[in-house]
């Protein structure tokens, strides 16, 4: 059975977590493992509730003892403080070797230490905010186990609503105002040329308020070509579920025709 | 009651003597006067065009789930024939297990079925972030959990204390009525005929079908309801070591990010004397092994040194079958596919929805007197659709909004944080209303939410800069 195969070679890397190096080569055979196995299991996915039970369960115990061997080895991993920084650059050279959990000097306790980010007597907000999407990087690369000894409570409502405005609300306003002043202007020209009307008398128009209206908001929902595509998806998105609801009444309507 | 047998007596004596009279049940013929003697009794019979039975209704309910062992009871007790048949009487379905808590007092569950009441939850983040919710939940509040076994038995015996027939067959295959008073054929195999092991092949012929008969529904193909789309959930049953068990006591716990499932979320309930630690997903059904484990890496720490005593999986429908009904066959419960979208939870629609259809039937044939047509079961699709629909449809939008992407995993979370959202939570769950929420509140939390989920947003564009 393929199965027992792959469940003998981390069997025999068990005995010897201690030493680094080993524990390097169990974390890779680890990897492999937990990678390969999606692959070669195919039909275990569907629902044979005692067919397919009995033998990947024999497997999964296997992986849940390396599993528990794996956790003992990463809480000796935190005592090495590998990677201090946790960023970019340090990770792609730690990729194949061990999974250590998310290390930071500012993250203490389960959320980040406010007074180490101070500059000039101030918290510095892009910095906690720069910090926090690198933790948040390296969580989606390396899933971790929740732990309720160490939980983490960091909410990013802590960082004001200010800080959030001007690093990402105002150069995106900037550029849609830059925009709509354009179509406004141009469009305020072409009117004018077209039918002598001036800028004051367009605005008494109601056709003329009407173009005003779709230009702005054409400009807040369209920011990127795709959004053409994505303003579309979502209005059928929004009415498909109840579609699938209104259809058994769909039926209804064609048969009680059929029986009278 | 006894002048209205009176009325029926009287009248009786009237008409000439059918060859068909039934000593036991009275004869129905529509009229003015009998309507009227009826309203008393609070049965509405105004049909288009009813239709005479010498005997009383029969009803097969073919699967004996929740859905099924509750439409059962629920024919029985209106006096109607009924036949429940049920495939594996000691079936252990794969299933959350989780009951809300309106259902215990609407379908009079006793309380030693409950294995343990839930009254915390935790929602764990893509980033680890954990929320405990529950606090404002009162102290006789709690989500019960069950055991499938247990729930579908009490309910099946119930049916069988009522009056209906358990059989314990698997259903095969039926043949539609060639009329508007002819019989639907069931045919079935009986597993207790005494003719050998595998029993024999037996037909069955009832006037209307409930088709309770699950995800894969048989009944379903025979009227040619269509397909929806389904999720695959799976499950590994996990006995963890006493002292780890004492955390989940009475807390369940969810997990969401896309490791887990990039359209549902994992789990890890507890159950009588374990855990079930699990996950499903829509889209990405091959991946599932990877999903699950990645479940299980999340709880790690928590179901360390554990045991799997069992693994199991089972479809899941996301939506209605584009039909649910045809003529005198209606599907309740999964086979309909009124599973809730967000939360996958299906119990407690699946016993209404039997109980509804069956309350349909009843009042339909007034209690077995009459035979019923498409227009009577109707009734109980425009019941359940006018009830449940503004449940269905919120919950639709909180997946759409909140399971789109880790960005929006993390507003989730956030937000549960938040009192009244947990308050709001809490009471549509455990009592089906969608409750209206105090206006202000509202606002508030459409502001937070917009928050939330801007600042998650945001940050995940700060990370699509660092990969590149």
């Amino acid at each position: 059975m393929s199965i027992a195969l792959f469940s003998s070679p981390p069997a025999t890397h068990l005995p010897s977590p201690s030493s680094p190096h080993s524990t390097a080569k169990t974390q890779l055979a680890l990897r492999h493992f937990i990678s390969w196995r999606p692959k070669k299991q195919p039909p275990f996915w569907v629902f044979a509730e005692n067919g397919a039970g009995s033998t990947s369960t024999a497997a999964i115990v296997e992986e849940d003892k390396a599993a528990a061997a794996e956790e003992k080895v990463s809480e000796d991993k935190k005592e090495e403080s590998l990677g201090s920084n946790g960023s970019v650059a340090v990770d792609a050279a730690a990729a194949p070797a061990p999974v250590t959990a998310f290390q930071d000097p500012r993250w203490i306790g389960g959320t980040w230490d406010l007074t180490q980010f101070q500059k000039d007597g101030k918290t510095d907000w892009d910095a906690v905010i720069d910090a926090e999407a690198r933790r948040r990087k390296w969580l989606q690369d390396n899933p971790e186990s929740s732990n309720n000894d160490n939980p983490i409570v960091f909410d990013t409502s802590i960082i004001p609503w200010w800080a959030w405005i001007k690093r990402y609300h105002l150069p995106e306003a900037e550029l849609l105002n830059g925009r709509a002043a354009m179509i406004g202007f141009f469009m305020a020209y072409v009117v004018d040329s077209l039918t002598g009307v001036g800028l004051v008398d367009q605005m008494g128009n109601f056709f003329c308020k009407t173009l005003l209206f779709v230009a702005v908001v054409g400009v807040l929902v369209i920011r990127k070509n795709e959004d053409i595509e994505t303003v579309k998806k979502l209005l059928e998105e929004s009415t498909f579920y109840d579609k699938q609801w209104q259809a058994t009444w769909q039926d209804e309507t064609s048969s009680s025709s059929m029986k009278d | 009651m006894a002048s209205i047998a009176l009325n029926l007596k009287t009248f009786v004596g009237l008409r000439q003597a059918s060859p068909e009279n039934n000593p036991i049940t009275a004869l129905a013929k529509p009229s003015s006067t009998t309507t009227a003697a009826r309203k008393q009794l609070r049965i509405n019979a105004a049909k288009t065009s009813p239709k005479v039975t010498g005997r009383n209704l029969r009803v097969a309910v073919v699967g004996g789930g929740p859905a099924g062992g509750s439409a059962a009871e629920t024919l029985a007790k209106g006096g109607i024939e009924t036949f429940l048949i049920e495939r594996k009487l000691d079936n252990c379905k794969p299933c959350g297990g989780a009951i809300p808590l309106c259902m215990v007092g609407e379908f009079d569950l006793p309380l030693d079925i409950i294995d343990r009441r839930v009254t915390k939850m935790k929602m764990i983040s893509p980033s680890n972030v954990a929320v405990d919710i529950g606090q404002t939940l009162k102290p006789h509040e709690y989500i019960g959990m069950v055991r499938r076994e247990v729930l579908d038995a009490f309910l099946r015996d119930r049916a069988a204390t009522a009056g209906a027939t358990l059989i314990n067959g698997l259903f095969l295959k039926m043949e539609m009525p060639s009329s508007k008073t002819a019989p639907y054929r069931l045919h079935y195999t009986d597993y207790n005929a005494k003719t050998g092991v595998s029993g024999g092949k037996k037909t069955l012929e009832v006037d209307a079908v409930i088709g309770a008969d699950g995800a894969n529904s048989r009944i379903a193909k025979s009227i040619n309801a269509g397909d929806y789309e389904y999720a695959i959930a799976f499950q590994e049953r996990v006995k963890i070591p006493d002292e780890k068990m004492k955390y989940y006591e009475d807390l369940a716990e969810m997990y969401v990010g896309d490791d887990v499932s990039p359209d549902f979320y994992g789990w890890v309930f507890p159950k009588c004397d374990h855990v079930a630690v699990g996950t499903g997903t829509v889209t990405h059904k091959p991946d599932i092994k990877k999903f699950q484990l990645a479940t299980r890496l999340r709880a790690r720490d928590k179901i360390a040194g554990g045991k799997i005593i069992r693994v199991e999986a089972h479809p899941i429908p996301e939506h209605p079958r584009p039909r649910r009904l045809l003529d005198r066959a209606a599907l309740v419960g999964d086979a309909a596919g009124y599973v809730t979208k967000c939360s996958g939870e299906g119990i407690y629609f699946a016993a209404k929805s039997g109980r509804m259809c069956a309350e349909a039937i009843v009042e339909g044939s007034e209690n077995g007197k009459r035979m019923v047509e498409e227009g009577d079961l109707r009734k109980y699709l425009e019941k359940w659709d006018k009830t449940y629909w503004p449940t269905y449809k919120v919950l639709d939008v909180l997946q759409k909004l909140f399971y789109r992407s880790n960005p929006a995993r993390e507003a989730f979370v956030e937000m549960c944080a938040d009192e009244y959202v947990q308050k709001m939570t809490f009471d549509s769950y455990l009592y089906k209303k969608v409750a209206p929420g105090n206006p202000i509140e509202d606002l508030k939390l459409a502001v937070n939410t917009i928050g939330s989920l801007v600042r998650a947003n945001a940050l995940r564009r700060e990370m699509d800069k660092l990969s590149v």
